[in-house]
């Protein structure tokens, strides 16, 4: 196995194994050149992975404090993971594209108050081989050949009643889980445990994809249990190492270039936290937007009592998908749009969400026909605005003695708009169906998507990174996780993660054999 | 929430404060328990009971017996045991629901029991009791059996074989696709 010394001052620093960083890792190293992956959790193997959501959830998720104000939970705000494979261990696979005219936000939606809406320095046309690279490497079902997957039940009804309401853009949705058997991993059985780690491998994490093939380059050495903490600036104004706890142990490894793809709230807090007298508001912030536009997409579910039995559990969590309100539609009363997917709920989780609206009958009445449930989770674009933002609490600190983040959120009010009339659609569906009771649930997921605080564009003054998610202000220091977004999109965002980061990571392989890096 | 109309719909969804939502996940039941402290009482007679009476109230299904409503009560206060704080809330509650009428409340009948308990839905000893009974109550397996979930599948290679495709009363089911 490759290991590289403290001293080496040649290797390329990835911070985080997940989406962005299990990416770029590989890419990296496949292209020559040495890379280490500092990954703050520990690496399980497939046979880690158990069908038990309490069990697996606190195997896999990150529990470090965080803090809230306004609208998300003051203790939890933000769901994720702290482990090799990052939070593609929780993910359910989904892999829409952006819509050009997402990427076109501002020209599209015009002057919204209260927002920073810009259109991506990246253009739809740039992105397109991107996404096909992402598509292939990941498996994407319904693209490039690899077949749907099968639909269940769950799906089979939301589709009847999409029919019926007259939608018609509508399948088993573009997944990174196999329908087949390919990349030596197995089709996917349906065991209905997508969020609790795949015990098959048929679903897409960078655990068992791109860190072994990494390490088959012989270029790459991954370090769990190493959480970073610092990022040293030399006298040229560039990183000259990082600096990670292991095992209660601090550690620094010289770099020639360091990229962080922590997911956001902890790309940020590290960011924020290393204050200097040539950063002293923290690195690469001298445009004041590090943890600015914080995004995240809403979350809220319908569930139907159907009038036979659905068994919604029995499948994958997110079975299909219905596309027809994704489109920008102003006449509905807001910019932009939703996608409507299926979800099951364990009968606990199913209790707990639905005991926010009342106890007793109310909640076991829906709870006894759990058999007959139909679930759907629908999820819209979120304006970026300025003041929605993750910041470091002034005195709080973790275990590790970093300062906690905090994360302010409050929906704008073209969210609201359109999570009201969500839930109106949805109900919709159902009803059509014959539902003989429908509830409907509120936005109290944590954000499982994370974006913006890190956004890339062309102006030092508007932007923390270049198109290339370079920070403007460190030459060699790079971000490769949803930070990068300028804006959220109608859809879950980690294929764009990933088609970012192999575009970042040819960027970077060119630098690097120009000298310039 | 449960059959809400669409404009008194948002109200509804959310009747409960100051219930942690992240408790909502799996496994951060523990987040809803009350985070102030209070005077630690002396137990009272029926502790158990009306523990478990509320429960009932909480979670009422026809299918389950009051002995497991009883056993997971008896489960709640073997933790509260350990957390003398959140004990001396708890109590506090119960004492609550004892005092308010003439007989314990364990006795009263169920409808008089259910507008004693919406009196004090929005007290932190209820929704800590709420969130963690949900836990206790519906991670069960014998639960599970009777709403009807069959849980884990890997052992007998998913539900693929044994009925994730399987509606049969939907119109036309089987062209859609
Ligand atoms: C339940 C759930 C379902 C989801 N479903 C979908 C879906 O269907 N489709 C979709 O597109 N997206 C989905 N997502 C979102 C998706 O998981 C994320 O977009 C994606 O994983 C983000 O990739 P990342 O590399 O930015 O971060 P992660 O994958 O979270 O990886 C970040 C890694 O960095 C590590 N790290 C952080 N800070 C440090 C540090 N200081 N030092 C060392 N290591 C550090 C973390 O431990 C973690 O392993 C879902 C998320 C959840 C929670
Ligand atoms: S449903 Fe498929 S993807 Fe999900 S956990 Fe099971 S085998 Fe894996």
């Amino acid at each position: 196995m490759t290991t590289y010394s403290l001293d080496d001052s040649s290797v390329f620093v990835v911070i985080g194994s997940g989406a962005g960083g299990g990416v770029l890792s590989r890419e990296l190293a496949s292209r020559g050149h040495k890379v280490v992956c500092l990954e703050a959790g520990p690496r399980l193997t497939l046979g880690d992975i158990v069908n038990d959501e309490t069990e697996m959830f606190n195997k896999l998720t990150w529990l470090d404090p965080r803090m809230a104000t306004g609208k998300p939970d003051p203790r939890f705000p933000v769901w994720g993971c702290k482990t090799v494979g990052g939070t593609t261990m929780h993910w359910t696979g989904a892999c829409p594209r952006f819509e050009p005219h997402e990427m076109r936000a501002r020209s599209t939606y015009g002057d919204m108050p209260d927002t920073t809406l810009v259109d991506w320095p990246v253009s739809p046309e740039d992105m397109a081989p991107w996404y096909d690279k992402a598509e292939m490497r990941m498996g994407v079902t319904g693209t490039h050949g690899n077949p749907h997957l099968p639909p269940g039940n769950n799906y089979k009804v939301l589709e009847a009643g999409a029919r019926k309401c007259g939608y018609t853009d509508m399948d088993t949705h573009n997944m990174a889980i196999n329908s087949v058997a390919r990349d030596g991993r197995p089709h996917c059985r349906q065991l209905g445990f997508c969020t609790s780690g795949c015990a098959l491998g048929a679903k897409w994490s960078t655990l068992y994809t791109e860190i072994p093939a990494a390490e088959e380059t012989g270029n790459f050495e991954l370090r769990p249990g190493c959480m970073v903490t610092g990022l040293e600036v030399g006298e040229d104004g560039r990183i000259a190492s990082v600096t990670y706890l292991h095992e209660g142990q601090s550690i620094t490894q010289k770099a020639r270039a360091v990229s962080i793809a922590g997911n956001v709230v902890e790309t940020t807090r590290l960011l924020l936290n290393n204050r200097s007298e040539r950063h002293p508001d923290g690195l690469a912030n001298s445009s004041g937007l590090v943890g600015r536009n914080y995004m995240r997409h809403f979350t809220i579910q319908v569930m139907g009592v159907m009038p036979g039995k659905v068994h919604f559990y029995r499948q994958t969590h997110l079975a299909g998908v219905v596309r027809d309100e994704r489109a920008h539609r102003p006449e509905r009363g807001f910019a932009g749009g939703f996608l409507i997917s299926t979800v099951p709920f364990t009968p606990e989780v199913l209790a707990k969400n639905m005991l926010v609206g009342g106890w007793g009958r109310d909640l076991t009445r829906v709870l006894d026909k759990y058999e007959y449930l139909a679930g759907m989770l629908l999820t819209g674009e979120d304006p970026p605005q300025h003041s929605n933002a993750i910041t470091l609490h002034p005195e709080a600190r973790d275990a590790n003695g970093l300062p906690v983040p905090v994360i302010h959120y409050e929906d704008h009010p073209n969210t609201i708009a359109m999570k009201e009339y969500a839930w109106k659609a949805g109900r919709r569906i159902y009803e059509a169906m014959g539902a003989e009771e429908i509830v409907e649930m509120g936005d109290y997921i944590p954000a499982t998507h994370n974006m913006g605080t890190a956004r890339m564009g062309e102006d030092p003054k508007a932007s923390v990174c270049t198109p290339y998610g370079r920070t403007h202000d460190v030459a060699n220091l790079f971000v490769s996780d949803g930070s990068l977004f300028p804006t959220a999109g109608g859809c879950n965002p980690t294929l764009t993660i990933v088609a970012l980061a192999m575009r970042q990571a040819q960027h970077i392989d060119g630098e690097l054999r120009a000298g310039r890096l | 929430m449960v059959g809400a109309d669409t404009h008194t719909g948002l109200a509804r969804r959310e009747v409960l404060r100051g219930i942690a939502l992240g408790a909502l996940l799996p496994a951060l039941g523990g987040l809803a328990a009350p985070l102030h402290a209070a005077e630690l009482d002396a137990e009272g007679p029926g502790e158990r009971e009306t523990s478990a009476a509320l429960l009932r109230q909480m979670f009422p299904h026809a299918a389950f017996a009051p002995a497991f409503y009883d056993e997971m009560a008896g489960r709640y206060l073997e933790e509260l045991a350990a957390r003398p704080e959140a004990l001396a809330e708890h109590r506090r509650g119960l004492a609550l629901l004892d005092a308010s009428y003439i007989a314990p409340f364990a006795q009263l009948p169920a409808v008089i029991q259910r507008a004693l308990v919406a009196r004090v839905d929005q007290e932190p000893f209820f929704t800590a009791y709420l969130m963690r009974g949900a836990e206790l109550v519906y991670r069960d397996a014998r639960v599970w059996d009777a709403l009807g979930y069959e849980g884990s599948s890997v052992e007998y290679g998913g539900y693929l074989d044994r009925g994730f495709d399987d509606i049969d009363w939907l119109p036309g089911a089987g062209e859609m696709q």
